[in-house]
C-alpha cells in the first residue's frame, strides 16, 4: 500500500482524475450552462467557448423572465429567501432545544433521556412519508399549512437528531471531573455548562450545527408536502420552476447554482467539521 | 442555606433540560399514531363517505397487487444497484486518497461536493444534461454511438439514469467514512506484510478488508436505510415514470395519497416500508455505537 | 464541634459498598491523610465532602453547619484532582484565578492573589501557558494553586503525587507542608503511598472496609496500630506475622519465650516483629565469621537460629530474608554499612529480636495490649 512504483504513480493518477471528472463535471458544466444563452445551449456540437451573459441570473433577480410566450413572473428570490429562513430558524431552534438535552443525556444517564434519544434516532431513519401524511391534514386543521412555523417545527425531525447525538458524543468526552473543579471553584451548574461544557464541545457543535445546516437546505419532500407556494424553499421551488418555465434552460442552470451555492461554499469554507460530522464519530479531528 | 435535605430541582433537572426535545418526540409519536391508524381504514378523500374501519384489508389487498410487488422489487433493485457500486466505488477512492498528503486531502474535500448539493437539485442538474436536445451526456452518448439514447425518459434506461445520479449524489458519504476508518487503521500489520514482501492482493483480501469491516457494515447499512427510503431523486426526476418503471415505496405512496387520494392505502405502504427501515435502522444504530465506540477508545 | 465533621457515612454503587459508616473529626488547621488500599473508597470519601456525590446516609458538617446535600459551590471547599482536571480552554493564570473571579473579586486582587499563589508554587513563569503547553509538574502545581487561590476552608488533595514522577513527588512531599502552613487551612490528603501519609499527616486516618479503621498520628500508628491489617499497610518491607501462644505471662513464638510486660489471657496470638527490630548475628561456621552486634543498653533480646537466605541492598539500608528452622521467612532491615559486612551467600545465624517491639494480636487481628504496657 505504501510502495510507489512509478506505474502505479501514473495509474493513481489518471483514475483520480477519472474520479475527478465525474463528480466535478456536473457541477462545472452547469456552471457554464448558467452563463449561457439559450441560443448557446442549444449549440451542437457543445462548446466550452461562448459569450458569457448575466442575463440569466439579471432575470431570476428580477423575478420577470421575458420570452417569446410573453412575460413570466417568477419567485425564485423569495424560495432562495425561505430556505435561508428555513434552515437558519430550524438549526437555531434545534441548538437551543438540542444542546441542553444533549447535556443533560451525557451527564446524568437516565432512562426517559435514553428513549428519547433513541425514537429520536429512530425516527430519523423511519420514511418521512409516513409522519407526514397525517401531519399534512392536522396542520390544515391547525392553520399552520401557510407558516414558516410549522414547517420549522417538523424541520426538527432531521436537525434535532442529529445535533443531540453529535454534541452528545463530545459533551461525554468531557471530564467530569473538569466539572466538578468549576463547580468547586463557585459556579453554579448553568454557569459551567456555559464556560466549561459549551466551550468544551465547541468542534461537536459547529460540526453538528453545519451538518444540520445543509441537511435543512436540502431538504425537499418536507416542503413538497406541507409548504405553500409563497413559503417554498429553493428545492421545491427550483423544481416548480422547471415546470412553469420549461425551455428557459439557462434560467434554470442559473437557479440550479444559487439554490447550491450557499451549501457548497460553506462546506469548502469549514471542511474540517464536515468530515467530523459525516464520518458519524468515527474520526475526531 | 439548608444543606440537610436533597434538593428537588437536582432531580429534576435532567428532566426539565430534556423536555423541549421530549415534546419533539411526542410531536412525532402522535403523527405515527395517527398514521397506523390510517393504514387499518378505508380512507379515501374522494369519497369521504365510505370511510370506516377495516382491520388489515389495506394491507391483504396490497399482497395481492401485482403492482405493490413490482413496488418492492423496484425499491429492492434501486436499494442493491447503489449501495453496491457506491460501496466499490467509494472504497476504491478511499484507497486512492489514502496516503495524506495535500493533493489527496484537497481530492477529498472537492469530492465531496455533489453531497452537498440537495438530490433533488442534483437530479435537475442530469435532467439537464441527459436532455435529449441539448444535453451533454446525450451528445456523448450519440458519440459513443448510442444516437438515441434516452436516459430516464425510456423504461429500459430510466433505472439506470437515477441509479447513476444516486451513485454521484451518495459515493461521496461511502468514500469519507471508509478514508476514516482506513486512515484509523493501526500500521504495523501493513508494516510487517510489506517486510515479508506479502503480495498486494493478499493484503487487501486478508488485512485491510477484514480490519475496515465495521466501517463497511455500518456505511452500508446507512445507505441502504437512505436507499430504499429514496423519494428525491426518483420525484424530480420521471415522478415514478415511465409507466410504473419506478414506482419505488415513497414514490408510489406518495402518488397513491396525491393522484389516486386513498390515504388508507398509501399508509398501509408507508407501514411496509416502515417495518424494513425500522429493522435495518436497528441494526445500523447498533453497529454505529460500536464504531463510535471503538473510536473514542482510540481516541 | 470540630470545624470538619464526618458522621456515619455511607454509600453504595450499585451493588457495591464502598462506605459503611465512615466518621471522622478534623479540627481547624489539621492536615489529616486518608490513607488505605486502592479501591477503600478514599476518593468517594472526598467527593462526599466536595458535594460532587451525595452519601446513601449519613452527614457531613462544615464549620459548624450540615452541607450532606448542598451543592459544590456553597461549601467552601476546595479540590486537587488525581488528574489534574485543569480548564483545557484557559490559561494557567486564568484556572487559578477561577475561584476568585466566580466569587466577584475584584481585578486587581485577583492579579495579586494569583502571582502570590504562583510565587508559592513557583510558576510564575508559566502563567500565560495553556494546560496542554505545561509540564506534568507544572500542571500539578497549577491544580494545587486553583484549589489553594479561593482560600478555601477545607482544602481536598486527592492523591495529587499520583500521576507526577518520582522526583517531582520527593521535591513536593518536601515542600507541601509549608505550602499549606501558609494557607492555614484544614486539609484533607488522600494518598496510596504509607511514606507520604507519614510525612504530610497532623493525623493519618487509615480507611479500610468501609470504615476508618485506626485514626492517629503517624508515628502513633506505626508504632502502635490496632490491627494486623494496620500494621501490614505501613513498613517498607512489610512487619513479619508469626503464630504465637500467650502462657503465663510471656510469649512463645519461633521458639523463644518472650516475657510480657503486662497480663494478657493465655491462648493462640499472632506476633508482628517489624524487620528493623531484628539483628542478625552470624555464626562463627558460616563464611564471614561471626559478625560482633552492638545490642544497645538495656534491651532485652532473644536470639532465634536462622539461616540467612539473601540480602538486598536498598540504598541506605539493606533487606535480610531470613529462614527459621521450621521453615518460616522473615525479613530484617540493617544499615548498609552493616549489610557490606554480610556474606553474599548463605550463612547460619541468629536472629536477635527485641523483646519490648513486639505487637500482639488475637488470632482474628485484633490488637492484644498488655495491661501496664504504655
Amino acid at each position: 500500500m505504501e510502495r510507489q512504483t512509478t506505474t502505479g504513480r501514473v495509474v493513481r493518477v489518471m483514475l483520480l482524475t477519472l474520479v475527478g471528472l465525474f463528480f466535478l463535471f456536473p457541477i462545472f458544466w452547469v456552471l457554464l450552462m448558467s452563463f449561457q444563452t439559450n441560443q448557446d445551449i442549444l449549440r451542437i456540437p457543445p462548446s466550452i467557448f461562448f459569450e458569457p451573459t448575466l442575463g440569466n441570473y439579471k432575470a431570476l433577480i428580477s423575478g420577470r423572465l421575458e420570452s417569446t410566450a410573453g412575460v413570466l413572473e417568477i419567485r425564485f428570490m423569495n424560495n432562495l429567501m425561505n430556505s435561508v429562513i428555513l434552515a437558519v430558524s430550524s438549526v437555531a431552534l434545534s441548538l437551543l432545544l438540542g444542546i441542553p438535552a444533549a447535556y443533560a443525556f451525557a451527564r446524568f444517564k437516565f432512562r426517559l433521556g435514553e428513549d428519547i434519544a433513541f425514537t429520536l434516532l429512530s425516527f430519523r431513519f423511519a420514511p418521512p412519508l409516513l409522519v407526514l401524511l397525517p401531519l399534512a391534514i392536522y396542520f390544515q386543521q391547525m392553520g399552520l399549512i401557510d407558516t414558516y412555523i410549522g414547517l420549522i417545527w417538523v424541520y426538527q425531525l432531521i436537525t434535532l437528531p442529529l445535533i443531540l447525538w453529535i454534541v452528545r458524543g463530545y459533551f461525554e468526552d468531557i471530564s467530569e471531573d473538569i466539572e466538578h473543579a468549576y463547580r468547586l471553584d463557585g459556579n453554579g451548574w448553568f454557569k459551567t455548562f456555559l464556560h466549561i461544557a459549551i466551550p468544551l464541545a465547541k468542534p461537536g457543535i459547529a460540526a453538528a450545527t453545519l451538518l444540520s445546516f445543509i441537511f435543512a437546505w436540502n431538504n425537499f419532500v418536507f416542503a413538497l408536502i406541507l409548504a405553500s407556494a409563497d413559503k417554498q424553499p429553493v428545492t421545491v421551488g427550483a423544481l416548480a420552476f422547471v415546470t412553469a418555465s420549461g425551455i428557459q434552460y439557462g434560467q434554470i442552470a442559473a437557479s440550479i447554482v444559487l439554490s447550491v451555492t450557499p451549501t457548497l461554499l460553506l462546506a469548502l469554507y469549514a471542511q474540517r467539521y464536515l468530515v467530523e460530522g459525516l464520518s458519524l464519530g468515527a474520526v475526531k479531528g | 442555606m439548608d444543606g440537610s435535605r436533597r434538593p428537588f430541582m437536582r432531580k429534576a433537572l435532567p428532566y426539565l433540560l430534556s423536555l423541549p426535545a421530549l415534546l419533539v418526540c411526542i410531536g412525532i409519536l402522535i403523527p405515527f399514531g395517527t398514521a397506523v391508524y390510517y393504514s387499518l381504514q378505508r380512507y379515501n378523500l374522494a369519497f369521504p363517505m365510505t370511510r370506516g374501519f377495516i382491520w388489515l384489508e389495506n394491507y391483504t389487498l396490497l399482497f395481492t397487487d401485482p403492482a405493490f410487488w413490482n413496488t418492492v422489487r423496484v425499491s429492492l433493485l434501486y436499494t442493491l444497484y447503489t449501495v453496491g457500486f457506491e460501496l466499490v466505488l467509494g472504497l476504491g477512492i478511499a484507497m486512492l486518497l489514502q496516503r495524506r498528503s495535500l493533493f489527496n486531502n484537497m481530492m477529498s474535500i472537492l469530492l465531496l461536493l455533489p453531497l452537498m448539493i440537495a438530490p433533488a437539485i442534483a437530479a435537475l442538474m442530469w435532467k439537464l444534461m441527459t436532455n435529449p436536445g441539448f444535453g451533454i451526456l446525450s451528445y456523448f452518448a450519440s458519440l459513443l454511438g448510442f444516437p438515441d439514447f434516452k436516459w430516464a425518459s425510456a423504461s429500459s434506461s430510466a433505472l439506470f439514469t437515477v441509479v447513476l445520479i444516486d451513485i454521484w449524489v451518495y459515493t461521496p458519504f461511502m468514500m469519507v467514512l471508509l478514508l476514516a476508518g482506513l486512515r484509523a487503521l493501526p500500521r504495523q500489520p501493513f508494516e510487517a506484510a510489506e517486510l515479508d514482501g506479502v503480495p498486494q492482493s493478499f493484503v487487501f483480501f486478508r488485512i485491510t478488508l477484514p480490519m475496515l469491516t465495521p466501517y463497511i457494515i455500518t456505511a452500508t447499512l446507512f445507505r441502504m436505510l437512505e436507499s430504499i427510503q429514496q423519494f428525491d431523486i426518483i420525484y424530480a426526476m420521471t415522478q415514478g415514470g415511465p409507466g410504473n418503471t419506478l414506482m419505488a415505496f415513497q414514490v408510489a405512496a406518495y402518488l397513491e395519497r396525491y393522484q389516486y387520494t386513498n390515504v388508507g392505502r398509501s399508509a398501509a405502504i408507508l407501514m411496509v416500508l416502515w417495518a424494513i427501515t425500522f429493522l435495518l435502522s436497528n441494526l445500523f444504530i447498533k453497529q454505529w455505537l460500536r464504531l463510535r465506540e471503538r473510536a473514542r477508545g482510540m481516541g | 464541634m470540630s470545624y470538619l465533621v464526618l458522621d456515619k457515612l455511607k454509600k453504595r454503587f450499585k451493588n457495591e459498598i464502598v462506605l459503611d459508616g465512615a466518621s471522622l473529626d478534623v479540627e481547624r488547621g489539621e492536615t489529616v491523610v486518608v490513607f488505605g488500599p486502592s479501591g477503600c473508597g478514599k476518593t468517594v470519601l472526598l467527593r462526599l465532602i466536595a458535594g460532587i456525590n451525595e452519601p446513601d446516609s449519613g452527614t457531613v458538617h462544615i464549620a459548624g453547619q450540615e452541607v450532606t446535600y448542598l451543592a459544590p459551590e456553597h461549601r467552601d471547599v476546595g479540590m486537587a484532582f488525581q488528574n489534574f482536571a485543569l480548564y483545557p480552554h484557559l490559561s494557567a493564570f486564568d484556572n487559578i484565578a477561577s475561584p476568585l473571579s466566580a466569587r466577584g473579586v475584584g481585578r486587581a486582587e485577583i492579579e495579586r492573589r494569583v502571582h502570590e499563589v504562583a510565587g508559592l508554587l513557583k510558576i510564575d513563569h508559566v502563567l500565560h501557558h495553556l494546560p496542554k503547553a505545561l509540564s506534568n509538574g507544572q500542571k500539578q502545581r497549577t491544580s494545587l494553586g486553583r484549589a489553594l487561590a479561593g482560600n478555601p476552608g477545607v482544602l481536598l488533595l486527592d492523591d495529587p503525587l499520583r500521576n507526577v514522577d518520582a522526583k517531582l513527588r520527593y521535591e513536593m512531599r518536601l515542600e507541601l507542608p509549608r505550602v499549606l502552613k501558609a494557607f492555614e487551612t484544614t486539609v484533607i490528603y488522600v494518598t496510596q503511598d504509607y511514606k507520604e501519609a507519614m510525612a504530610l499527616g497532623d493525623r493519618v486516618a487509615v480507611l479500610m472496609g468501609g470504615g476508618f479503621r485506626q485514626v492517629d498520628r503517624p508515628a502513633a500508628i506505626y508504632k502502635d496500630p490496632d490491627g494486623t491489617d494496620v500494621a501490614r499497610l505501613f513498613g517498607d518491607p512489610t512487619v513479619n506475622l508469626v503464630p504465637g501462644e500467650i502462657r503465663e505471662g510471656a510469649v512463645t513464638a519461633l521458639g523463644a519465650r518472650f516475657p510480657l510486660a503486662g497480663r494478657l489471657a493465655d491462648g493462640a496470638c499472632q506476633v508482628a516483629i517489624r524487620p528493623e527490630s531484628i539483628t542478625v548475628t552470624l555464626d562463627a561456621a558460616s563464611p564471614g565469621g561471626a559478625m560482633p552486634i552492638d545490642l544497645g543498653i538495656g534491651e532485652t533480646t532473644h536470639a532465634v537460629p536462622v539461616e540467612l537466605d539473601a540480602v538486598t541492598p536498598l540504598n541506605v539500608r539493606a533487606v535480610m530474608l531470613l529462614r527459621t528452622v521450621d521453615g518460616r521467612e522473615l525479613l530484617a532491615t540493617c544499615s548498609e554499612d552493616e549489610a557490606s559486612r554480610l556474606p553474599r551467600g548463605h550463612g547460619q545465624g541468629q536472629a536477635h529480636i527485641r523483646a519490648a517491639d513486639l505487637l500482639l494480636f488475637d488470632p482474628g487481628g485484633r490488637r492484644l495490649r498488655p495491661g501496664e504496657r504504655q
